[in-house]
C-alpha cells in the first residue's frame, strides 16, 4: 500500500499546515494519512499510525455512530457529518497538554467523505474541527438566555419558580433520570385549612402567610437542580433530581416541621395547636421504575390526598 | 406525470421503510432513547403543488427548515428533509435533551439538525441505490430556512418532478411529521420508475409486474 497522499511531498505540508485534523483510512479501515493536527492533539505520531486499523487505534469508536459514518463511506460512498451535538468527544483529542492531563477533551466535529481513486480504490477521508470557541460561546448564549427566561418563570406574590417554570423543569427531569438512570423524587404540598384560614383573617393575610411558608421552604433546597415552585392557590411542588424516595421523605418531614415551628397563628384550624402547618405527598423514580412526569404528578398528589386523610401536617409517600 | 402501478409504489415505499429504520437505529444509538421512522405514504408532485403542500402543513410562521444533500451518478438527485419551523426546536430538544429558548435554532443545533438530515437522506438514498443496482456519490448536508417554494427551488429549473416520502419519527412517545422531497427532472424520474420495474422483475424471478 502506498501512502496516499505521502507521494505528494506538497500535498503533505499542505495537510500538515491546515488547522484541522485529516485522516485517511483504506478500504480495509487502515490508517493511511495522518496529519500534523491529529499528531498534535491526540499524542500520537503519523509513524505510530501507519497501516494500523483505526478502530485498533480507538475502540471505544467500534460498533458506534462514526464506525456507522466510515461504512457508509467506504461501503456505499456516501458522506456523513457527526455534529458536537449529538457526539460530544467521539476521539481522545486534546487542546492542549494540560487538557489532556485533566482529561478533558476538545469539543469535535467530523466529517467523513469517500475518496475515489482513478484506479477503483476507495478511502475514506475523516475531517476533525476543534469547535470548543463556539461550543463556549453558545453556553454563555444559553446562559443568558436561561436569565432572561427566569424572569418570567417567577410567582409574582411568593418570588418562588411559577406554574410555567414547574412544567417545563419536571419534562426536563423526568426525560433525564430516564436518561441517565437516576432517581428522580416529587412532592406536591398544601397548606392545611387554608381556606378556612383565608376566610377568618382575610385575603391579604392569606397572601402573607402564602410569602411566610414560600420563603421558609425555599431556601431548604441546597442543589442547583432542585426546584421549589408554586403549583397553584395553597399548592407548592418541590423537584428533587438525583434524589431518591427516603432522602426526598426526610427532607420533606424536615419541611412539616420547618412551617410547624414558625407557629404562625391560624384560629381557624381544626388542630389542636391552632397554627399553620402543611401536608406533603412524595413520589419517586428510579432506575427500577422509570416514570414519566405525567405519572410522577398524579403519584404525588395521591400522596398528598393521603397525607390530608390521615390527618394533616404529615408526610406520605407514594 | 408518470405513473407508477400499485406494485411499483407499494415496492418504492417498503424499500424506503427498510432504509428508515436503519436510520432510526442508528439514532436511536446516539441519543440512547428509541428512535422510530415510517413512511407512510409517497407521493409524485410537481415542484409548485410540493412547495403548497409543505405549506399548508405549518401552524407557525410558514417557514420550512430544510437540510440538503445533492446525490448523483446513475441518477441525479437533490434531497432535503423538511420540517416546519417550529418542529425543528422540537427536534432538537427531543434529540438533545435541551434546546436554547430563542426563536431561530442555534449554529449547534442547525449543525446536530444537519447531522440527523444527513442520516436520514443517507439511507433513503441508499435504499434508492438498492433499487437502481448502483452507489450514488453525494453531499455533505446544508441547512436553510425559508419558505417552502424557495428551498424547493434550490435545485435548478422548474421543469422537474417532486418525489415526496411523508416521514413520521417517534422519539420518547413523541411524534413528528416531517417530509424528504427527492427533486429530480423527467428523466431520471423515467429511469427510477425503469429501475423499480428491473427490480420488481429482479425480485418476482421474471414474472412482469
Amino acid at each position: 500500500m502506498s501512502r496516499g497522499a505521502g507521494s505528494l511531498p506538497l500535498l503533505q505540508l499542505v495537510l500538515d499546515c491546515i488547522g484541522v485534523g485529516a485522516i485517511v483510512l483504506d478500504a480495509e479501515r487502515r490508517i493511511v494519512l495522518w496529519n500534523r493536527w491529529m499528531s498534535q492533539h491526540s499524542g500520537v505520531l503519523g509513524d505510530e499510525t501507519q497501516d494500523r486499523n483505526f478502530f485498533d487505534l480507538f475502540p471505544e469508536q467500534r460498533d458506534k455512530r462514526l464506525d456507522g459514518a466510515i461504512s457508509q463511506a467506504l461501503r456505499n460512498n456516501l458522506p456523513s457529518l457527526l455534529s458536537q451535538t449529538l457526539n460530544r468527544w467521539p476521539l481522545p483529542l486534546y487542546a492542549s497538554k494540560s487538557q489532556a492531563e485533566q482529561g478533558e477533551r476538545m469539543h469535535q466535529a467530523l466529517t467523513v467523505s469517500p475518496l475515489n481513486m482513478d484506479d477503483g480504490q476507495r478511502f475514506c477521508l475523516i475531517q476533525v474541527s476543534d469547535v470548543s470557541a463556539a461550543v463556549q460561546r453558545e453556553n454563555l448564549l444559553r446562559e443568558q438566555a436561561m436569565a432572561l427566561r427566569s424572569q418570567t418563570l417567577l410567582d409574582d406574590l411568593t418570588g418562588v419558580a411559577n406554574r410555567r417554570h414547574f412544567d417545563m423543569a419536571i419534562d426536563r427531569e423526568a426525560r433525564r433520570a430516564r436518561r441517565m438512570g437516576t432517581p428522580l423524587s416529587l412532592m406536591m404540598l398544601d397548606i392545611d385549612f387554608f381556606k378556612a384560614y383565608n376566610d377568618h383573617y382575610g385575603h391579604q393575610q392569606g397572601d402573607a402567610c402564602l410569602e411566610a411558608v414560600a420563603s421558609a421552604l425555599s431556601t431548604m433546597q441546597q442543589r442547583p437542580a432542585d426546584l421549589f415552585a408554586r403549583y397553584g392557590g395553597e399548592e407548592f411542588a418541590v423537584i428533587l433530581p438525583d434524589t431518591p424516595a427516603e432522602a426526598a421523605v426526610a427532607m420533606a418531614n424536615a419541611m412539616c416541621r420547618k412551617v410547624h415551628d414558625l407557629r404562625i397563628p391560624h384560629q381557624a384550624s381544626h388542630s389542636s395547636e391552632r397554627v399553620v402547618t402543611i401536608s406533603i405527598g412524595v413520589a419517586s423514580t428510579d432506575a427500577s421504575h422509570p416514570g414519566e412526569a405525567y405519572d410522577l404528578i398524579n403519584a404525588a398528589d395521591r400522596a398528598l390526598y393521603q397525607a390530608k386523610a390521615c390527618g394533616r401536617n404529615r408526610v406520605e409517600s407514594a | 406525470m408518470i405513473r407508477l402501478s400499485d406494485l411499483e409504489h407499494d415496492a418504492l415505499v417498503e424499500l424506503f421503510n427498510i432504509g428508515v429504520g436503519q436510520a432510526a437505529s442508528a439514532m436511536s444509538e446516539i441519543v440512547s432513547e428509541t428512535v422510530t421512522m415510517a413512511v407512510p405514504a409517497i407521493s409524485f408532485l410537481n415542484r409548485a403543488a410540493a412547495a403548497k403542500l409543505l405549506a399548508s402543513k405549518s401552524t407557525g410562521s410558514g417557514r420550512i427548515c430544510g437540510i440538503s444533500q445533492r446525490y448523483s451518478g446513475a441518477f441525479d438527485t437533490d434531497a432535503i428533509l423538511m420540517f416546519p419551523e417550529e418542529k425543528s426546536q422540537e427536534i432538537v430538544r427531543l434529540m438533545v435533551g435541551q434546546a436554547m429558548p430563542l426563536d431561530e435554532l442555534t449554529a449547534m443545533e442547525q449543525e446536530a439538525m444537519s447531522e440527523i438530515g444527513n442520516i436520514l437522506l443517507n439511507s433513503c438514498v441508499g435504499a434508492l441505490a438498492n433499487i437502481i443496482g448502483h452507489e450514488l456519490h453525494g453531499s455533505l448536508p446544508d441547512y436553510h430556512v425559508g419558505y417552502s417554494q424557495d428551498i424547493l427551488a434550490l435545485s435548478g429549473d422548474s421543469e422537474t418532478v417532486v418525489l415526496m416520502l411523508h416521514i413520521e419519527f417517534v422519539v420518547e412517545r413523541q411524534q413528528i411529521a416531517g417530509d424528504v422531497a427527492f427533486i429530480m427532472d423527467m428523466s431520471a424520474l423515467q429511469d427510477l420508475k425503469q429501475h423499480v420495474a428491473l427490480y420488481l422483475a429482479r425480485a418476482f424471478g421474471g414474472e412482469q409486474p
